[in-house]
């Protein structure tokens, strides 16, 4: 788990960008530095309830989730964060997921 | 305006939700080929040009459902936009007769992956679902269009039930279509009742993956059989990653470009007797209805209870994906386009729409992260 979200930030106009892209979307520069987010605005939320081709699933959690430098990222909640909170963002992996501030 | 070149047949193989063994992808490509080249009374060493998409044809390619089929072309594509596929190859096809490329295309989706085939693709549909989404238990398209369909609830003030006055109406159609896996009847306290799948979407939000194939044949409008009424494409148009995955989800590729499609057919928006909107999900339906400028004043509750609710507006008539199934994006787009072509021929029997003469048909697909990011469109007229 590494706390935070990486995010790819444009050398040239400093936008910031969640997935990776190749070019900037703002002004097509092509070099990004990594930078991290630590917390995003909750703005929805679903629960997974049914997986295709999955007979034992537990419900998980989703959120659409907006970061305070403005990207949109879908996440996985650990908890009950509900839209309207503020959550802290951590990775597992490749994986962006959120919970309630401590 | 394609004035050379127009859609003169149509065919689909049956539809399944469980494919049988022997039946494959391939299987019902040919069966939908067969019926469309029936349809158009077309022999096949006429066709001259092959455009396919699917989302389980490999690791074959184009060339080789050619080579499977024993057409020798001189025009061939391979189209990969999911949903809007067959609204894409439509237009390659009509630019490819029109310029002369080719004589004859077959324009033809289909997939048959199973449930747990289609689970395999909706984790790997592209890179960004692999490293982002599929690791949280997304759900696929369905935990997508959840999010997208919450913040649509909230910016239009819609009730679960609006959704609901969609997938009835559709249900309602789809009794008239022999094709359709889902013809019963439906009720608002069954729709309200069924389980959710991941919320707020239900069973009935959420489209029915069968497998199955779709076809069309475009050609000089002068190849249409004898006696047949003719359907010519007034305008196309298409959109791809139309706002970097960067807005709501609300708007789609549409939006860039329908004023420009309603000015090219010559047509308003409220002149459209009959339409097929791509629906994998409702949300997705009312969005593209939206910015197609077909609800008025934005109000998409008021469409949703009255237009639809009260069968004021024939929208789906074959049932829709939600109700006949999709099989695979690709072959799901072109039973919309077959639809209306059937509907302004007169063809579509106990689903007829009155006497309709102007038909939209839409595409929508590629989730590529937070919503879809391909739309295409074309306006379709009865040419008497």
């Amino acid at each position: 788990m590494n706390r935070g979200v990486g995010i790819w930030r444009c050398v040239k106009c400093g936008a910031g960008f969640f997935p990776q892209r190749l070019l900037c979307a703002r002004c097509h520069g092509d070099a990004f530095a990594p930078d991290r987010m630590y917390e995003a605005a909750v703005e929805e939320v679903s629960v997974i309830r049914h997986m295709l081709g999955q007979t034992d699933w537990q419900p998980r959690r989703l959120a659409s989730v907006r970061t305070s430098d403005g990207q949109r990222i879908t996440v996985g909640l650990t908890d009950a964060s509900q839209p309207g909170t503020t959550i802290e963002l951590f990775e597992d992996g490749t994986a962006p997921f959120g919970k309630g501030k401590s | 305006m394609y004035a050379n070149a127009a859609i003169i047949g149509v065919g689909q193989s049956a539809y399944t939700r469980r494919p049988e063994p022997g039946q494959s992808t391939v299987t019902f490509i040919r069966d939908a080929v067969v019926a469309a080249l029936k349809d158009a009374a077309i022999d096949a060493r006429d066709i001259d040009g092959l455009a396919v998409a699917s989302f389980s044809l490999a690791p074959d390619a184009a060339v080789d459902l050619a080579w499977k089929l024993g057409l020798s072309l001189r025009w061939l594509i391979q189209d990969t936009n999911g949903g809007s596929s067959a609204m894409n190859m439509l237009g390659h096809a009509l630019r490819g007769v029109e310029a002369g490329a080719a004589s004859a295309i077959l324009v033809v989706g289909g997939d048959a992956t199973g449930l747990g085939g289609y689970a395999k693709v909706a984790a790997n549909f592209n890179t960004v679902t692999q490293l982002h989404l599929a690791p949280l238990g997304h759900g696929g398209p369905n935990g997508v269009y959840a999010l997208v369909t919450s913040r649509q609830m909230k910016k239009y003030g819609l009730a679960k039930s609006d959704y609901g006055q969609l997938a009835i109406a559709q249900r309602a159609w789809a009794a008239h279509n022999p094709f359709a896996v889902y013809r019963t009847p439906m009720t608002m306290d069954e729709y309200l009742a069924a389980p959710l799948v991941a919320d707020p979407l239900s069973r009935y939000d959420c489209v029915p993956v069968v497998a199955g194939a779709q076809a069309i044949i475009v050609a000089h409008p002068d190849r249409s059989p004898r006696g047949r009424t003719g359907v010519r494409v007034r305008a196309h148009r298409a959109s791809f990653n139309y706002d970097n995955q960067e807005g709501d989800g609300l708007a789609t590729g549409i939006s860039t470009f329908a004023s420009e499609l309603w000015q090219e057919a010559g047509v308003r928006p409220d002149d459209i007797e009959v339409a097929s909107i791509y629906d994998d999900y409702p949300t997705m339906v009312l969005a593209q209805l939206n910015d197609l400028g077909m609800i008025a004043g934005n109000d998409l509750q008021r469409f949703a209870r009255h237009a639809i609710g009260e069968r004021r507006f024939p929208l789906n008539t074959w049932g829709g994906m939600l109700s006949a199934g999709q099989p695979g994006g690709p072959a799901g787009g072109l039973n919309g386009i077959s639809e209306a072509v059937l509907q302004l021929q007169h063809r579509a029997g106990g689903r007829q729409a009155k006497d309709a003469r102007l038909a939209v048909a839409t595409g929508y697909g590629m989730t590529m992260y937070r919503y879809g990011g391909t739309a295409a469109a074309a306006v379709l007229e009865r040419v008497e």
